[in-house]
Protein backbone atom coordinates (compact mmCIF):
# COMPACT_ATOMS: atom_id res chain seq x y z
CA UNK A 1 0.00 0.00 0.00
CA UNK A 2 1.12 3.37 -0.51
CA UNK A 3 2.24 5.48 2.57
CA UNK A 4 2.57 8.99 3.07
CA UNK A 5 6.31 9.60 4.49
CA UNK A 6 5.28 13.74 4.62
CA UNK A 7 2.04 15.52 4.72
CA UNK A 8 2.19 19.30 4.33
CA UNK A 9 -0.43 21.79 3.89
CA UNK A 10 1.02 24.77 1.85
CA UNK A 11 -1.71 27.84 2.44
CA UNK A 12 -0.04 30.20 0.07
CA UNK A 13 -0.53 27.97 -2.33
CA UNK A 14 -3.69 26.48 -1.67
CA UNK A 15 -2.67 23.12 -2.09
CA UNK A 16 -1.64 20.19 -0.08
CA UNK A 17 1.87 18.62 -0.81
CA UNK A 18 2.48 15.08 -0.38
CA UNK A 19 5.30 12.73 -0.54
CA UNK A 20 5.18 9.28 -0.56
CA UNK A 21 7.35 6.40 0.66
CA UNK A 22 8.43 5.60 -3.30
CA UNK A 23 9.16 9.33 -3.26
CA UNK A 24 6.51 10.66 -6.01
CA UNK A 25 5.63 13.85 -5.42
CA UNK A 26 1.65 14.81 -5.25
CA UNK A 27 0.10 18.07 -5.29
CA UNK A 28 -3.90 18.58 -3.99
CA UNK A 29 -4.88 21.50 -4.60
CA UNK A 30 -7.70 22.53 -1.48
CA UNK A 31 -10.57 22.76 -4.20
CA UNK A 32 -9.93 20.04 -5.49
CA UNK A 33 -9.10 17.68 -2.37
CA UNK A 34 -12.31 18.81 -1.23
CA UNK A 35 -14.42 18.64 -4.15
CA UNK A 36 -13.78 14.70 -4.56
CA UNK A 37 -14.42 14.17 -0.56
CA UNK A 38 -15.40 10.45 -0.39
CA UNK A 39 -17.86 11.09 2.61
CA UNK A 40 -21.45 9.65 1.92
CA UNK A 41 -22.28 13.44 3.19
CA UNK A 42 -20.70 14.58 -0.14
CA UNK A 43 -21.33 11.24 -2.75
CA UNK A 44 -24.23 9.73 -1.30
CA UNK A 45 -24.89 6.01 -0.85
CA UNK A 46 -23.67 4.25 -4.06
CA UNK A 47 -23.38 5.52 -8.17
CA UNK A 48 -19.94 6.90 -9.03
CA UNK A 49 -18.38 9.19 -7.54
CA UNK A 50 -18.70 12.96 -8.37
CA UNK A 51 -17.06 16.39 -8.16
CA UNK A 52 -18.68 18.88 -5.22
CA UNK A 53 -17.95 21.99 -5.51
CA UNK A 54 -17.01 23.84 -2.23
CA UNK A 55 -16.57 27.97 -1.88
CA UNK A 56 -12.94 28.71 -1.30
CA UNK A 57 -12.60 25.78 0.87
CA UNK A 58 -10.01 26.00 3.40
CA UNK A 59 -7.77 23.22 5.42
CA UNK A 60 -7.42 23.76 9.09
CA UNK A 61 -5.44 20.37 9.82
CA UNK A 62 -5.58 16.51 8.94
CA UNK A 63 -5.92 13.83 11.22
CA UNK A 64 -3.99 10.34 10.47
CA UNK A 65 -6.59 7.69 10.76
CA UNK A 66 -4.95 4.29 12.00
CA UNK A 67 -2.55 3.06 9.46
CA UNK A 68 -4.59 3.58 6.61
CA UNK A 69 -6.22 7.08 5.74
CA UNK A 70 -6.06 11.18 6.20
CA UNK A 71 -8.87 12.95 6.81
CA UNK A 72 -8.41 16.53 6.22
CA UNK A 73 -10.94 19.19 8.39
CA UNK A 74 -12.08 21.58 6.42
CA UNK A 75 -12.71 25.56 7.28
CA UNK A 76 -16.53 25.03 7.05
CA UNK A 77 -17.02 22.28 9.66
CA UNK A 78 -16.66 19.14 7.32
CA UNK A 79 -14.84 16.64 8.44
CA UNK A 80 -16.38 13.48 7.95
CA UNK A 81 -13.88 12.00 4.77
CA UNK A 82 -11.79 9.75 5.21
CA UNK A 83 -9.27 9.30 2.10
CA UNK A 84 -7.35 6.10 1.97
CA UNK A 85 -3.98 5.95 1.28
CA UNK A 86 -5.30 4.02 -2.06
CA UNK A 87 -7.75 6.54 -2.84
CA UNK A 88 -5.60 9.44 -2.01
CA UNK A 89 -3.21 8.26 -4.31
CA UNK A 90 -5.45 8.17 -7.22
CA UNK A 91 -6.42 10.99 -7.16
CA UNK A 92 -2.97 12.47 -6.75
CA UNK A 93 -2.30 10.15 -10.40
CA UNK A 94 -5.24 11.24 -11.91
CA UNK A 95 -4.51 14.87 -11.34
CA UNK A 96 -1.03 14.39 -13.07
CA UNK A 97 -2.19 12.54 -15.71
CA UNK A 98 -4.17 15.67 -16.67
CA UNK A 99 -2.56 18.16 -19.18
CA UNK A 100 -4.86 20.83 -17.85
CA UNK A 101 -4.43 21.14 -13.74
CA UNK A 102 -7.51 24.12 -13.41
CA UNK A 103 -10.44 21.08 -14.28
CA UNK A 104 -10.43 18.93 -11.60
CA UNK A 105 -14.48 17.84 -12.58
CA UNK A 106 -13.16 14.11 -14.17
CA UNK A 107 -14.26 11.10 -13.71
CA UNK A 108 -11.57 8.51 -11.97
CA UNK B 1 29.35 47.90 -6.53
CA UNK B 2 30.73 44.75 -6.21
CA UNK B 3 27.72 42.89 -4.67
CA UNK B 4 25.87 43.34 -8.36
CA UNK B 5 27.43 40.05 -9.12
CA UNK B 6 26.24 38.45 -6.16
CA UNK B 7 22.70 37.10 -5.54
CA UNK B 8 21.34 38.48 -2.82
CA UNK B 9 21.38 36.45 0.79
CA UNK B 10 17.64 35.28 0.41
CA UNK B 11 18.27 33.42 -2.82
CA UNK B 12 22.10 31.88 -1.97
CA UNK B 13 19.94 30.80 1.76
CA UNK B 14 16.94 29.11 -0.33
CA UNK B 15 20.18 27.36 -2.84
CA UNK B 16 21.70 26.49 0.03
CA UNK B 17 18.90 24.59 1.74
CA UNK B 18 18.32 22.98 -1.46
CA UNK B 19 21.21 20.91 -0.50
CA UNK B 20 18.92 19.10 2.22
CA UNK B 21 17.70 16.06 1.37
CA UNK B 22 14.61 14.48 3.53
CA UNK B 23 15.53 11.18 5.51
CA UNK B 24 14.23 8.56 3.35
CA UNK B 25 14.15 10.22 0.26
CA UNK B 26 16.05 12.02 -2.64
CA UNK B 27 14.14 15.22 -2.64
CA UNK B 28 15.09 18.39 -0.84
CA UNK B 29 13.49 19.80 2.00
CA UNK B 30 12.25 23.05 0.08
CA UNK B 31 10.73 21.26 -3.02
CA UNK B 32 9.00 19.37 -0.26
CA UNK B 33 7.27 22.71 1.17
CA UNK B 34 8.71 22.55 4.03
CA UNK B 35 10.26 25.52 3.66
CA UNK B 36 8.06 28.68 4.45
CA UNK B 37 9.63 32.41 5.48
CA UNK B 38 12.80 32.97 5.15
CA UNK B 39 13.55 36.45 6.87
CA UNK B 40 17.19 38.20 7.31
CA UNK B 41 18.07 40.52 9.73
CA UNK B 42 21.60 41.76 10.40
CA UNK B 43 23.33 38.77 10.58
CA UNK B 44 20.81 36.72 11.94
CA UNK B 45 18.60 34.27 10.16
CA UNK B 46 14.75 32.71 10.69
CA UNK B 47 14.15 29.67 8.94
CA UNK B 48 10.12 28.88 9.65
CA UNK B 49 8.96 25.12 8.95
CA UNK B 50 5.31 24.65 7.61
CA UNK B 51 3.84 22.99 9.85
CA UNK B 52 3.34 18.97 8.74
CA UNK B 53 2.99 15.39 10.14
CA UNK B 54 7.29 15.73 10.53
CA UNK B 55 8.12 13.48 13.09
CA UNK B 56 10.14 15.01 16.02
CA UNK B 57 13.18 12.73 15.26
CA UNK B 58 13.29 14.08 11.60
CA UNK B 59 13.08 17.69 12.76
CA UNK B 60 15.66 17.17 14.90
CA UNK B 61 17.80 16.02 12.37
CA UNK B 62 16.53 18.90 9.93
CA UNK B 63 17.30 21.93 12.55
CA UNK B 64 21.00 20.59 12.63
CA UNK B 65 21.28 20.27 9.27
CA UNK B 66 19.90 23.62 8.22
CA UNK B 67 22.11 25.60 11.38
CA UNK B 68 25.24 23.19 9.47
CA UNK B 69 24.39 24.56 6.46
CA UNK B 70 23.63 28.05 6.90
CA UNK B 71 26.33 29.10 9.67
CA UNK B 72 28.77 28.30 6.95
CA UNK B 73 27.65 31.88 5.40
CA UNK B 74 30.18 34.24 6.64
CA UNK B 75 27.60 37.00 7.09
CA UNK B 76 25.18 34.81 8.87
CA UNK B 77 26.43 34.38 12.94
CA UNK B 78 22.78 33.27 14.07
CA UNK B 79 20.13 30.85 12.81
CA UNK B 80 16.92 30.43 13.90
CA UNK B 81 14.79 28.19 13.21
CA UNK B 82 10.37 27.99 13.88
CA UNK B 83 8.65 24.42 13.51
CA UNK B 84 5.96 22.63 14.08
CA UNK B 85 6.52 19.18 14.24
CA UNK B 86 2.53 17.05 14.00
CA UNK B 87 0.73 16.92 16.74
CA UNK B 88 -0.21 13.83 18.67
CA UNK B 89 -4.23 13.52 19.42
CA UNK B 90 -7.19 11.67 18.88
CA UNK B 91 -8.89 12.57 15.74
CA UNK B 92 -11.92 14.57 14.96
CA UNK B 93 -10.90 17.47 17.33
CA UNK B 94 -10.43 20.97 15.79
CA UNK B 95 -7.23 22.48 14.66
CA UNK B 96 -5.16 24.65 16.07
CA UNK B 97 -6.15 28.28 15.18
CA UNK B 98 -3.76 30.00 12.78
CA UNK B 99 -1.75 27.02 12.37
CA UNK B 100 -2.49 24.25 9.92
CA UNK B 101 -1.23 20.90 11.66
CA UNK B 102 -1.37 17.08 10.77
CA UNK B 103 -2.58 15.51 13.79
CA UNK B 104 -0.71 12.26 14.60
CA UNK B 105 -2.83 9.09 15.54
CA UNK B 106 -2.01 8.96 19.22
CA UNK B 107 -0.41 6.73 20.73
CA UNK B 108 -1.58 5.12 23.32
CA UNK B 109 0.51 6.75 26.62
CA UNK B 110 2.73 3.67 27.59
CA UNK B 111 1.41 0.67 25.45
CA UNK B 112 4.68 -0.14 23.23
CA UNK B 113 2.80 -2.69 20.61
CA UNK B 114 -0.76 -3.63 19.97
CA UNK B 115 -1.54 -6.82 19.02
CA UNK B 116 -5.15 -7.60 17.65
CA UNK B 117 -6.92 -11.00 17.59
CA UNK B 118 -9.57 -11.73 15.33
CA UNK B 119 -11.57 -14.51 13.33
CA UNK B 120 -14.05 -13.90 11.16
CA UNK B 121 -16.54 -16.36 12.16
CA UNK B 122 -17.98 -16.46 15.64
CA UNK B 123 -16.96 -19.50 18.01
CA UNK B 124 -13.87 -20.80 17.13
CA UNK B 125 -12.43 -19.98 20.78
CA UNK B 126 -10.80 -16.63 19.52
CA UNK B 127 -11.31 -15.45 23.31
CA UNK B 128 -9.48 -18.78 24.31
CA UNK B 129 -6.43 -18.20 22.12
CA UNK B 130 -6.22 -14.60 23.16
CA UNK B 131 -6.50 -15.18 26.87
CA UNK B 132 -3.73 -18.21 26.51
CA UNK B 133 -1.54 -15.68 24.20
CA UNK B 134 -1.48 -12.60 27.06
CA UNK B 135 -0.46 -15.07 29.69
CA UNK B 136 1.68 -17.01 27.65
CA UNK B 137 3.17 -13.65 26.18
CA UNK B 138 3.68 -12.42 29.96
CA UNK B 139 5.42 -15.79 31.13
CA UNK B 140 8.05 -15.02 28.87
CA UNK B 141 8.90 -11.67 30.95
CA UNK B 142 6.77 -9.05 28.85
CA UNK B 143 4.56 -6.51 30.43
CA UNK B 144 1.14 -7.41 29.01
CA UNK B 145 -2.65 -6.14 28.48
CA UNK B 146 -5.86 -7.61 27.68
CA UNK B 147 -8.24 -5.43 26.07
CA UNK B 148 -11.78 -7.56 25.85
CA UNK B 149 -13.16 -5.46 22.52
CA UNK B 150 -16.23 -8.29 22.29
CA UNK B 151 -18.87 -5.50 24.42
CA UNK B 152 -22.00 -7.70 23.26
CA UNK B 153 -20.02 -11.19 24.93
CA UNK B 154 -17.87 -10.18 27.08
CA UNK B 155 -15.85 -13.87 28.09
CA UNK B 156 -12.38 -12.21 29.68
CA UNK B 157 -13.84 -12.01 32.84
CA UNK B 158 -15.20 -15.48 33.13
CA UNK B 159 -11.95 -16.89 31.27
CA UNK B 160 -9.44 -15.12 33.31
CA UNK B 161 -11.58 -15.87 36.80
CA UNK B 162 -12.04 -12.56 38.14
CA UNK B 163 -15.36 -10.14 39.03
CA UNK B 164 -13.61 -7.18 40.28
CA UNK B 165 -14.65 -3.99 39.73
CA UNK B 166 -12.09 -1.36 38.47
CA UNK B 167 -11.09 1.26 40.59
CA UNK B 168 -11.97 5.04 39.39
CA UNK B 169 -9.05 6.65 39.58
CA UNK B 170 -8.38 10.72 38.88
CA UNK B 171 -10.17 12.43 35.91
CA UNK B 172 -12.11 9.45 34.95
CA UNK B 173 -9.70 7.52 34.30
CA UNK B 174 -10.01 3.43 35.06
CA UNK B 175 -7.32 1.61 36.69
CA UNK B 176 -7.94 -2.20 34.75
CA UNK B 177 -8.11 -4.93 36.77
CA UNK B 178 -5.02 -7.24 37.40
CA UNK B 179 -5.52 -10.89 37.30
CA UNK B 180 -2.53 -13.64 37.01
CA UNK B 181 0.28 -10.56 36.18
CA UNK B 182 -1.69 -8.75 33.38
CA UNK B 183 -3.96 -5.83 33.27
CA UNK B 184 -7.33 -6.21 32.22
CA UNK B 185 -10.34 -4.21 31.10
CA UNK B 186 -13.61 -5.79 29.26
CA UNK B 187 -17.32 -4.83 29.37
CA UNK B 188 -17.99 -7.87 31.24
CA UNK B 189 -16.37 -6.42 34.75
CA UNK B 190 -19.62 -3.59 34.12
CA UNK B 191 -22.17 -5.86 33.77
CA UNK B 192 -23.96 -7.88 35.81
CA UNK B 193 -24.11 -12.02 34.85
CA UNK B 194 -27.44 -11.55 33.13
CA UNK B 195 -27.86 -7.87 32.03
CA UNK B 196 -27.29 -8.22 27.99
CA UNK B 197 -25.80 -5.09 26.38
CA UNK B 198 -28.35 -3.86 23.73
CA UNK B 199 -26.60 -0.85 22.33
CA UNK B 200 -25.82 0.51 18.77
CA UNK B 201 -22.69 1.07 17.12
CA UNK B 202 -22.07 4.67 18.39
CA UNK B 203 -22.11 4.22 21.74
CA UNK B 204 -20.22 0.92 21.35
CA UNK B 205 -17.59 2.66 19.40
CA UNK B 206 -17.13 5.30 22.34
CA UNK B 207 -16.62 2.97 25.26
CA UNK B 208 -13.84 1.01 22.47
CA UNK B 209 -12.21 4.57 23.33
CA UNK B 210 -12.75 4.67 26.54
CA UNK B 211 -11.53 1.16 26.81
CA UNK B 212 -8.06 2.83 24.79
CA UNK B 213 -7.74 6.48 26.29
CA UNK B 214 -9.08 6.40 29.75
CA UNK B 215 -8.00 2.91 30.93
CA UNK B 216 -4.77 3.85 32.79
CA UNK B 217 -2.21 1.26 31.25
CA UNK B 218 0.40 1.85 33.19
CA UNK B 219 3.60 0.59 30.95
CA UNK B 220 2.68 -2.21 28.93
CA UNK B 221 5.09 -4.14 26.12
CA UNK B 222 1.94 -5.88 24.45
CA UNK B 223 -1.70 -4.51 24.69
CA UNK B 224 -3.74 -7.86 23.52
CA UNK B 225 -6.93 -7.22 22.02
CA UNK B 226 -9.38 -9.23 22.07
CA UNK B 227 -11.66 -8.34 18.87
CA UNK B 228 -15.52 -9.81 18.35
CA UNK B 229 -15.85 -11.61 15.57
CA UNK B 230 -16.78 -10.25 11.69
CA UNK B 231 -15.34 -7.03 10.61
CA UNK B 232 -17.81 -4.54 12.19
CA UNK B 233 -17.89 -1.34 13.87
CA UNK B 234 -15.86 -2.14 16.58
CA UNK B 235 -12.86 -3.90 14.39
CA UNK B 236 -12.54 -0.96 12.12
CA UNK B 237 -12.87 1.78 15.08
CA UNK B 238 -9.85 0.07 16.92
CA UNK B 239 -8.34 0.14 13.39
CA UNK B 240 -9.08 3.73 12.88
CA UNK B 241 -8.12 5.08 16.51
CA UNK B 242 -5.18 3.51 17.64
CA UNK B 243 -2.08 2.18 15.03
CA UNK B 244 -2.47 -1.65 15.85
CA UNK B 245 1.06 -2.60 14.59
CA UNK B 246 -0.15 -5.89 14.01
CA UNK B 247 -3.15 -8.48 14.12
CA UNK B 248 -3.42 -12.60 14.21
CA UNK B 249 -6.54 -14.47 13.13
CA UNK B 250 -7.68 -17.54 14.76
CA UNK B 251 -9.64 -20.10 13.01
CA UNK B 252 -10.88 -23.71 12.54
CA UNK B 253 -9.94 -25.91 10.73
CA UNK B 254 -13.53 -26.60 8.10
CA UNK B 255 -14.14 -24.50 5.20
CA UNK B 256 -17.26 -22.54 6.37
CA UNK B 257 -14.82 -21.01 9.12
CA UNK B 258 -11.99 -20.27 6.39
CA UNK B 259 -14.68 -18.56 4.65
CA UNK B 260 -15.47 -16.14 6.97
CA UNK B 261 -11.63 -15.92 8.05
CA UNK B 262 -10.89 -14.89 4.28
CA UNK B 263 -12.97 -11.60 5.58
CA UNK B 264 -11.08 -11.05 8.23
CA UNK B 265 -7.83 -10.96 6.36
CA UNK B 266 -9.77 -8.75 3.89
CA UNK B 267 -10.20 -6.46 6.52
CA UNK B 268 -6.58 -6.11 8.05
CA UNK B 269 -5.29 -5.51 4.15
CA UNK B 270 -7.90 -2.69 3.56
CA UNK B 271 -6.84 -0.67 6.78
CA UNK B 272 -2.88 -1.50 6.58
CA UNK B 273 -2.67 -3.82 9.79
CA UNK B 274 0.33 -6.02 9.06
CA UNK B 275 -1.15 -9.83 9.45
CA UNK B 276 1.27 -11.49 11.78
CA UNK B 277 0.06 -14.80 10.72
CA UNK B 278 -3.12 -17.21 11.82
CA UNK B 279 -3.66 -19.66 14.72
CA UNK B 280 -5.87 -22.86 14.21
CA UNK B 281 -7.51 -23.80 16.96
CA UNK B 282 -9.18 -27.24 17.80
CA UNK B 283 -7.44 -28.84 14.91
CA UNK B 284 -7.09 -31.96 16.20
CA UNK B 285 -8.93 -34.04 18.98
CA UNK B 286 -6.24 -36.28 20.63
CA UNK B 287 -7.71 -39.61 22.40
CA UNK B 288 -6.37 -39.07 25.95
CA UNK B 289 -6.33 -43.17 26.35
CA UNK B 290 -5.09 -44.25 22.42
CA UNK B 291 -3.72 -40.97 21.68
CA UNK B 292 -4.92 -41.29 18.39
CA UNK B 293 -5.61 -38.16 16.59
CA UNK B 294 -8.47 -37.30 14.61
CA UNK B 295 -9.45 -34.02 12.90
CA UNK B 296 -12.90 -33.47 13.98
CA UNK B 297 -12.94 -30.37 11.87
CA UNK B 298 -11.10 -31.05 8.66
CA UNK B 299 -7.24 -31.00 7.59
CA UNK B 300 -4.66 -28.11 6.96
CA UNK B 301 -7.50 -25.14 7.08
CA UNK B 302 -5.11 -22.53 8.46
CA UNK B 303 -2.64 -23.30 5.53
CA UNK B 304 -4.94 -22.45 2.94
CA UNK B 305 -4.79 -18.81 3.73
CA UNK B 306 -1.39 -18.64 2.70
CA UNK B 307 -0.67 -16.78 6.18
CA UNK B 308 1.91 -18.09 8.28
CA UNK B 309 0.91 -20.55 10.75
CA UNK B 310 2.01 -19.79 14.13
CA UNK B 311 0.11 -22.48 15.83
CA UNK B 312 -2.47 -25.53 15.86
CA UNK B 313 -3.86 -25.95 19.34
CA UNK B 314 -5.96 -29.08 19.56
CA UNK B 315 -8.80 -29.76 20.94
CA UNK B 316 -8.70 -30.68 24.60
CA UNK B 317 -10.56 -30.89 28.00
CA UNK B 318 -7.71 -28.63 29.49
CA UNK B 319 -8.03 -26.18 27.83
CA UNK B 320 -11.83 -25.98 28.43
CA UNK B 321 -12.05 -26.35 31.21
CA UNK B 322 -9.38 -23.74 32.27
CA UNK B 323 -11.44 -21.17 30.22
CA UNK B 324 -14.98 -22.18 32.34
CA UNK B 325 -12.53 -22.71 35.28
CA UNK B 326 -11.18 -18.81 35.41
CA UNK B 327 -7.74 -20.81 34.84
CA UNK B 328 -6.23 -20.42 31.45
CA UNK B 329 -4.49 -23.84 30.75
CA UNK B 330 -1.13 -21.87 30.33
CA UNK B 331 -1.56 -20.72 34.11
CA UNK B 332 -2.49 -23.69 35.54
CA UNK B 333 -0.70 -26.58 33.55
CA UNK B 334 2.11 -24.79 31.86
CA UNK B 335 3.96 -28.16 31.07
CA UNK B 336 0.32 -29.32 29.48
CA UNK B 337 1.45 -29.61 25.47
CA UNK B 338 -1.25 -27.07 24.57
CA UNK B 339 0.66 -24.45 27.15
CA UNK B 340 3.62 -25.21 25.42
CA UNK B 341 1.48 -24.70 22.08
CA UNK B 342 0.85 -21.39 23.51
CA UNK B 343 4.38 -20.64 24.58
CA UNK B 344 5.36 -21.48 20.84
CA UNK B 345 2.74 -18.82 19.79
CA UNK B 346 3.77 -15.90 21.55
CA UNK B 347 7.52 -16.58 20.96
CA UNK B 348 7.05 -16.43 16.61
CA UNK B 349 4.96 -13.42 17.60
CA UNK B 350 7.83 -11.55 19.95
CA UNK B 351 10.28 -12.30 17.08
CA UNK B 352 8.38 -10.84 14.43
CA UNK B 353 9.43 -7.08 13.02
CA UNK B 354 5.94 -5.78 13.61
CA UNK B 355 6.33 -6.32 16.90
CA UNK B 356 9.70 -5.53 17.90
CA UNK B 357 9.71 -3.17 21.14
CA UNK B 358 11.15 0.62 20.41
CA UNK B 359 13.98 1.34 22.72
CA UNK B 360 11.91 3.95 24.04
CA UNK B 361 8.85 5.38 25.70
CA UNK B 362 7.32 8.32 23.90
Amino acid sequence: MPTPLLLTPIPEDQLLRVLWDDDTLNDYPFAYLRGWCPCAVCQGHGGERHFVKAENPQLVSINMVGNYAVNPIWDDGHETGIYTYVYLRSLGESRDNQHSHDNPERTL
Amino acid sequence: MGEQNTPDIHTRITERLRQIQYPGSQRDIVSLGLVGKVQVQADSVVVHIRASSIKEDVLRHLRGRITQELTTFPEIAHVHIHAFPAQAGQPNQAGTAGNQAVRERADIPGVRRILAVASGKGGVGKSTVAVNLALALASLGHKVGLLDADIYGPSVPLMMGTEATPQAGQDKKIYPVEKYGISLISMGFFLDDQSPVIWRGPIVMSIIRQFLRDVLWSELDYLVVDLPPGTGDIALTLAQEVPLHGGVVVTTPQDVALLDVQRGISMFKQVNVPLLGIIENMSFYECPVCHEKEEVFGHGGAQKTGLKVLGEVPLVEEVRAGADAGKPVVVSAPDHPVAQEFFGIARQVVATEEMQLPQSIH
